[in-house]
């Protein structure tokens, strides 16, 4: 914000984190650890990709994971192996039957359609704002989900989608996550981010200066869905077989719940929330196995994550209405005590 | 204009050249604000047209608006509080079609004026309120404006920052050959800077011209003091 040098010093430390997670999973050379690793960058992308647009519009937007679909199964259509697309697929368009390409490609594919779909549909909601733009945007996500279930074609409707092949490793995850936090940054900082962020702040500012509001919006929408087609498609060769069911609302609250916890405002927001929630996730997850495996309570316990996630939100929401980053990157952050330090000297 | 069956503006007519400042006066409720959001289209008028040099601009958005060259504040100062107090003054020159290079070196200028250039990169939301309308009155011109309206931007400042204010207002017109409209209250201050005089009441023009002239006609000395005979028959 203040200048290119806290921005630098921002994508460094963010870059940091996701490189210290990646050396930190090859050490630990557990499985289980490696896994967690690869979701928490696949995660990154996706919630970065929701800051794109929430975060320097100020409006809340419910359908972003059903980009991720989009990105998820247009991928998987263009990389499922041709002899296998016959059981996975049995109604599939003939003319999608013989392709087969590299999921590397596919992914790309993936992200770039979840952003034409974007294009198409959203423009005349991003003339809404507050409430309605709220509500629509659910709206949204409702229609994209349905669509999923039904169109047996290309989904294989509500059944699970199988035979995806296996592509995404930590390696290109992180990688993919440092772009993303590369790409938001400078999205933040561009001319259009600077612009969108003026309309979030004073809406009726912003047209009294001449700033398009809707136009600003859509493009943020767009370049958004495009992270979430990528981070979906990015899972899909991750997790090889999903059903609709994965791209709806408990996913939706999750990646929300990262975002507004860390702070939807900033990119660091983002990336400290992904990690912040993900850590306690995975902790709570123990707990929670430990607490069934001792048979403390009678029945099973169940729902601890999500309650827990419930309640974080609510108490960020009360103690920090912004999130823990709520308006400058950490890198400002860093700087200013750096300038209040040196100050301090001079005195 | 009406305002759900009460008539805000009622055959108001304003005009305003590049190099005048006019001054907007008029009691509370008169009519003033409403003026200014028609002419800059965040109201809009049942009847009547706002024209630059023959152009209709009436009913357009206010974006288009301010893309023809009309730049205002606000009666209550409208900042992008998040944003660093450069950056709000860079947002009025990129979305003008300034590159983002020119446009940052346009808003140091500005904010050099302005007398802010220590705060630059401070937010906007962090300042106090002289600085703050100091801040819009800079973001207004990044836009080069070709008329500039100002609602009440002496309101909040102490006497040292209005009367600075007024130094830099008071040469604006020449410098930029622009067409300056000036809201207040205090009637010192508009006195002295202002070219012609605009009076509203009611949401009708009572009188208009030079300073001199408006300053004495009856009608005006009515709406800001009561008319003597409406004070004898309470009394």
């Amino acid at each position: 914000m203040a200048g290119m040098k806290d921005t630098a010093l921002t994508l460094v430390i963010l870059i940091a984190l996701v490189v210290a997670l990646v050396v930190g999973a090859e050490i630990a050379e557990i499985r289980l650890f490696g896994r967690i690793a690869t979701n928490l960058c696949i995660s990154l992308v996706l919630v970065l990709g929701l800051q794109v647009f929430m975060g320097n519009s100020g409006i809340l937007s419910f359908a972003h994971i059903g980009f991720m679909g989009v990105g998820a199964y247009t991928s998987a259509v263009l990389t499922i192996p041709a002899q296998m697309k016959g059981m996975a697929l049995p109604d599939l368009y003939p003319v999608l039957a013989a392709i087969q390409l590299s999921p590397y490609i596919a992914i790309l594919i993936g992200g770039l359609t979840a952003a034409v779909v974007a294009a198409l549909v959203s423009y005349p909601l991003m003339r809404l704002s507050d409430a309605a733009a709220v509500i629509t945007s659910f709206a949204l996500l409702v229609v994209l989900h349905t669509v999923m279930l039904h169109w047996s074609e290309i989904t294989n409707g509500p059944r699970t989608l199988f035979g995806i092949p296996k592509a995404t490793d930590l390696y290109l995850a992180a990688g993919i996550a440092i772009l993303a936090i590369i790409g938001a940054m400078l999205f933040r900082e561009s001319r259009t981010g600077l612009l969108l962020r003026a309309t979030r702040d004073d809406e009726t500012a912003a047209g009294a200066i001449g700033a398009d509001v809707s136009r600003l919006r859509w493009k943020a929408f767009i370049i958004s869905a495009l992270f979430a087609g990528i981070g979906g498609a990015l899972w899909g060769h991750f997790i090889t077989s999903f059903s609709p069911k994965a791209f709806y609302l408990k996913e939706t609250f999750v990646i929300l719940g990262m975002l507004v916890i860390g702070g939807a405002p900033t990119v660091s927001g983002a990336v400290i929330g992904v990690f912040l929630v993900t850590f306690s996730f995975e902790v709570l997850r123990a707990f929670e196995a430990s607490l069934n495996a001792a048979k403390i309570f009678t029945g099973q316990v169940v729902g601890v994550t999500e309650i827990v996630l419930a309640l974080a939100m609510i108490a960020i929401l009360i103690l920090r209405p912004g999130g823990l980053f709520a308006t400058m990157e950490i890198g400002v952050l860093f700087g200013r005590r750096r300038q209040k330090a040196s100050e301090g000297e001079k005195q | 204009m009406d305002f759900a069956g009460l008539r805000a503006l009622d055959q108001v007519s304003l005009t305003l050249a590049t190099g005048e400042i006019v001054g907007l006066i008029g009691p509370n409720g008169s009519g003033k604000t409403t003026l200014v959001n028609v002419l800059t289209g965040q109201v809009k008028p049942i009847s009547g047209r706002v024209t630059i040099q023959d152009v209709d601009l009436t009913g357009l958005t206010p974006r288009a608006i301010a893309l023809k060259g009309i730049a205002r504040s606000f009666q209550i100062v409208r900042l992008f509080n998040n944003l660093t107090v450069r950056e709000n003054v860079e947002t009025a020159a990129l979305t003008h079609g300034v590159r983002r290079r020119a446009a940052k070196a346009k808003a140091d200028d500005l904010l050099a004026q302005y007398g802010l250039t220590a705060r630059a990169h401070d937010l906007a939301g962090e300042l106090n309120y002289g600085a703050k309308r100091r801040v819009e009155i800079a973001r207004a011109l990044a836009a080069d404006p070709r008329f500039l309206l100002l609602d009440e931007p002496a309101a909040g400042m102490n006497e040292e920052e209005s009367e600075a204010l007024m130094r830099l207002l008071a040469t604006l017109p020449a410098e930029r050959d622009l067409g300056l409209l000036i809201i207040d209250h205090d009637m010192a201050l508009i006195m002295r800077l202002c070219h012609r005089l605009h009076v509203l009441a009611s949401g009708r023009t009572i009188a208009e011209g030079d300073v001199e002239s408006v300053r004495n006609e009856p009608a005006v000395i009515e709406a800001y003091l009561g008319a003597p005979a409406d004070a004898a028959s309470h009394a």
